[in-house]
């Protein structure tokens, strides 16, 4: 999956075809962002989290989802934006990944969730180059819908299991 | 630096357990313990200061690699002394990787008496060996000659195109190892039951099956040894001649290397051409025709490389290109893959008693498991939900209670879907210890009892290593010879019994021999010299006995009697620690020993006790427990630079305040307020400060995920009865955090003073 990404982004002169399809998409701060619907497996309300020690701050801690203990990470945590309360319009996306060995499901806290929306190949272009590495690696592209512009999310790089080596050593 | 020091020691304990199972020949063994050789390697590159481990591991890599080469002999004693190595690296990692130079000396006499010397790297001649053992250069013993295969080439630069035939050829693989592992247990049986000619047909079609589908994949190797030993079976068959014990060794061999060559197949298919080995089989060609002919053989021939070495490996090579490009030119690939099942089944196992059974996906029934398990919690929420108890109706609680019942009911079932017997794991100690008695020369019954105990599946595989190195310790150290026994006026045939039954909560498997036992005063000299317990301890002998488990205890010179290959019993406690289990062991002197080994009914639910500290909730596992108390302040002492400790039972605890570790806001910050659960991993007793007790109480143990599984001190999470996660405490990794923060804590308050 990494790897088809990582092809996108280097043949990423015209349109971005290859990740056209359908996108969830949901507000954090003043930004809308899009993650794809085949990666989405479930929407819920926020609900109580066990906070788990000895863990990079973004990861809030784990939910029961239905008798599986599933781990949730503050977005805006991990993106570097600054913390807001929780409202009634917070919730938590839950999306699967592959990890090494099975799927892993991890849920992501998010301000609110918008729509889904058809996203065509002409309306996505290639990540914007800030200089910063860390920021644009969770960006496939950036669509632009009727003057919005939404940022599109790599859910893979997001869950990402390289960058949990570093658990180790905290 | 702790933390470093126990990357590289969990390594170097993995490779302790490895190198206990290497029999001389079994190349996968030696094969998992070189991998990870080079993931020690790879780490301690990674670490500053362990620049002597490196040195050390690397030394250990390149003798290993000679001997896989078959550079240098791969005997009992070469992997006795590399077992030794082992534990010097062990002694260096305990001290944080520091320059250790009697450890150091140690390591380098046994390379050098494996034949390997350090840095100069040839294999050496001779060279003064301080333990009293054969030297290097002594013809292995004649079962490793047995079993030891004929040097195994890598396949260079072939060319494999293996995408055609892969389905077939890793049907091929599955199917192999379960005919392998039934020739086994056949052969077994037929030693109780010698003539019984089910079985002999039994092992007959098994040998029969793979020729055939060998022959079909073209695998010309594994065919031609299945042929030859189908042959000799035949005879027996038909009567033509004795199923004798010949017999028996010589089938058992072949089942040996063909689950090897079976092995490299898999390992092809898996990693690629590069992993393909040549086993060369002609010795073991012309071993079986010598038995069939009735040439009562004395010793095998010692292991030589292969003489069809060269040719061999092309051949071998083409043989494997073809089958697995046969797919396509077969005639009938159909056919045979419809005749496989077919034969499979005829083969399949016979003695053993066949139940009704299906084979279910195992994440299904973790699935049904945990949809239990919530159902379980859902029903006791409904049934605590304040408007329902109010209504007080008694037809209502009549129906709670049965449905109470039925759930309960469900759950066990469930649960019980997960056990298997014990049976396959004992039975592998019955070849165990017929190897053994062989090798050492004496005669040792193994008596079995209880195989039909059910065990989570999960914990059958990690049992299996623990159990090996205990019947290995008590048929090479416990049981003495037979004229050894004679003169004590025992029977000249020593026994080892090995018991599985359940007791309350628990599996209880126990190892017992009629040997000499342990010896005590030995025990509690050495103890004394390593400073594990000091002169004016009052230790029962039973507690000195229990001594052997502490890590490091049988180094340096080793303790002959109690230990194996000077690897330390400390790995068995470990690997049973990390199942949640106990061992112990308690021996009389001229009678004999007894090991038990206390497990848990299953991994999947574990018996805690649930603690408050502030709001938060966590399970602290019972069996780590061993009492609560409120302390009182005359109990209460700071050690200065320590930290703080308590006095229980006249043994300084020192104390662990859990809300630090975990970062939560507590009730109480004075332990005298509060409550400390003592606990105990690993030897180490420590006092957790915890605001509350809230009960007891059974939980399903659930994994946080492959993204959090190797969060410190956590061992995973569990569903509460109100629908939130608690989380289960993890003591060994929990100590290993106190232990870093308190050294950093007693700098801090060395400055504040």
């Amino acid at each position: 999956m990494q790897a088809a990404a990582e092809e996108v982004r280097s043949d990423s002169v015209g349109g971005l075809h290859e990740l056209e399809g359908k996108y969830l998409t949901f507000a954090l701060g003043k930004e809308e962002y899009g993650i794809g619907i085949l990666k989405v497996r479930e929407i819920i309300g926020l609900m109580e989290i066990t906070a788990v020690p000895h863990t990079p701050s973004y990861i809030k801690g784990v939910i029961n989802l239905r008798g599986r203990v599933i781990p949730v990470l503050d977005l805006r945590l991990k993106f570097g934006m600054a913390t807001e309360e929780y409202t009634e319009r917070t919730c938590i996306i839950v999306v699967e990944v592959q990890g090494e060995s099975s799927a892993i499901q991890v849920g992501m806290l998010v301000d609110s969730v918008s729509e889904v929306l058809n996203v065509s190949g002409q309306e996505i272009e290639p990540p914007p180059a800030f200089g910063g590495s860390t920021e644009t690696a969770f960006i496939l592209g950036m669509a632009k819908i009727k003057g919005d512009v939404k940022i599109l999310l790599d859910a893979d790089r997001i869950i990402g299991t390289g960058e949990l080596a570093g658990f180790d050593t905290m | 630096m702790a933390e470093v020091a126990r990357g590289l020691s969990e390594y170097l304990d993995d490779m302790a357990l490895n190198i206990l199972m290497v029999e001389p020949g079994d190349l996968s063994v030696v094969g998992a313990l070189l991998e990870l050789t080079e993931q020690l390697v790879a780490e301690a590159g990674k670490q500053e200061g362990q620049g002597m481990i490196l040195a050390m591991a690397k030394s250990f890599n390149a003798a290993l690699q000679k001997i896989i080469m078959g550079e240098l002999p791969d005997s009992a004693e070469n992997f006795d002394r590399l077992g030794q190595c082992v534990v010097q690296m062990q002694e260096v990692a305990r001290k944080g990787g520091e320059a250790d130079e009697a450890a150091n000396r140690l390591f380098r006499e046994n390379m050098t008496a494996v034949g390997f010397e350090v840095e100069v790297q040839t294999a050496a001649a001779e060279a003064p060996e301080p333990v009293s053992v054969p030297s290097p250069a002594a013809p292995p013993p004649p079962v490793a000659a047995v079993s030891a295969p004929a040097k195994a080439e890598k396949g260079a630069a072939v060319d494999l195109d293996f995408l055609q035939d892969k389905d077939l050829l890793a049907g091929f693989v599955a199917e192999s190892f379960e005919h392998l592992e039934s020739i086994e247990v056949n052969i077994l049986d037929l030693e109780q039951d010698p003539g019984n000619s089910d079985i002999i047909n039994n092992i007959f079609r098994t040998f029969h099956t793979i020729k055939g589908v060998s022959g079909f994949l073209n695998l010309k190797k594994i065919n031609e040894l299945a042929h030859i030993t189908e042959n000799l079976l035949d005879d027996v068959r038909n009567g033509k001649r004795e199923m004798d014990s010949d017999v028996i060794d010589v089938v058992l061999s072949v089942g040996d290397y063909l689950r090897e060559m079976v092995q490299n197949v898999k390992d092809v298919l898996e990693k690629g051409p590069d992993a393909y080995r040549d086993y060369g089989i002609s010795q073991f060609v012309e071993r079986v025709k010598a038995v069939q002919s009735g040439q009562v053989e004395v010793a095998a021939p010692a292991v030589q490389p292969d003489d069809e070495d060269e040719e061999g490996l092309a051949e071998s090579v083409a043989d494997v290109s073809q089958a697995l490009s046969s797919r396509g030119a077969s005639p009938a690939p159909a056919q045979a893959a419809a005749s496989a099942p077919a034969a499979a089944r005829a083969a399949g196992p016979a003695r053993s008693r066949i139940g009704e059974s299906i084979k279910v996906d195992i994440d299904k029934l973790d699935g049904l498991v945990n949809a239990v398990g919530e159902l379980v919690i859902m029903q006791s929420l409904v049934r605590q939900n304040p408007l329902v108890a109010r209504l007080a109706d008694p037809k209502l609680n009549r129906d709670f209670s049965q449905l109470g019942r039925i759930t309960t009911e469900l759950q066990r079932t469930a649960m019980a879907m997960r056990m298997v017997p014990i049976r396959q794991t004992f039975q592998k100690m019955t070849r165990l210890v017929r190897d053994l008695s062989k090798k050492t020369g004496k005669t040792v019954d193994l008596i079995m009892v209880g195989e039909e105990t059910e065990v989570d599946r999960n914990m059958v595989d990690s049992i299996y290593d623990p159990l090996v190195h205990m019947i290995r310790n008590s048929v090479d150290h416990g049981v003495q010879s037979p004229d050894a026994r004679e003169k004590v006026g025992k029977p000249r045939t020593g026994s080892v019994y090995l018991r599985a039954y359940q007791k309350g909560g628990n599996i209880v498997i126990e190892i017992e021999d009629d040997g000499e036992g342990l010896n005590t005063p030995k025990i509690r000299k050495k103890a004394l010299e390593r400073g594990l317990i000091s002169e004016g301890d009052n230790l029962s002998d039973h507690e000195i006995q229990n001594l052997v488990f502490l890590p490091g205890f049988s180094t340096a010179d080793k303790i002959t009697d109690v230990s194996g290959r000077g690897v330390g019993m400390d790995v068995v406690k470990k690997a049973v620690e990390k199942l949640r289990g106990k061992v112990d062991v308690s021996s009389e002197a001229g009678k004999g020993s007894i090991f038990t080994i206390r497990l848990p009914l299953t991994l999947a639910i574990i018996d805690g006790i649930i603690v408050r500290i502030g709001m938060e909730r966590y399970i602290i596992p019972t069996i780590a427990i061993q009492e609560s108390i409120r302390p009182k302040r005359e109990e209460y002492n700071t050690v200065y630079g320590k930290g703080e400790a308590l006095m229980i039972r006249d043994r300084l605890v020192p104390i662990i305040r859990l809300y630090e570790i975990f970062g939560v806001e507590p009730t109480h910050t004075d332990p005298c307020e509060g409550l400390v659960v003592v606990v105990e991993n690993e030897g180490v007793q420590r006092a957790l400060m915890v605001d509350e007790l809230l009960g007891k109480q059974e939980v399903v143990i659930k994994s946080l995920g492959g993204y959090l599984k190797d969060t410190k001190g956590v061992a995973g999470g569990t569903i509460l009865g109100d629908g939130r996660v608690g989380l289960i405490l993890d003591l060994a990794s929990l100590l290993a955090i106190e232990r870093g923060s308190a050294e950093a804590a007693s700098n801090e308050e060395g400055d504040m003073f």
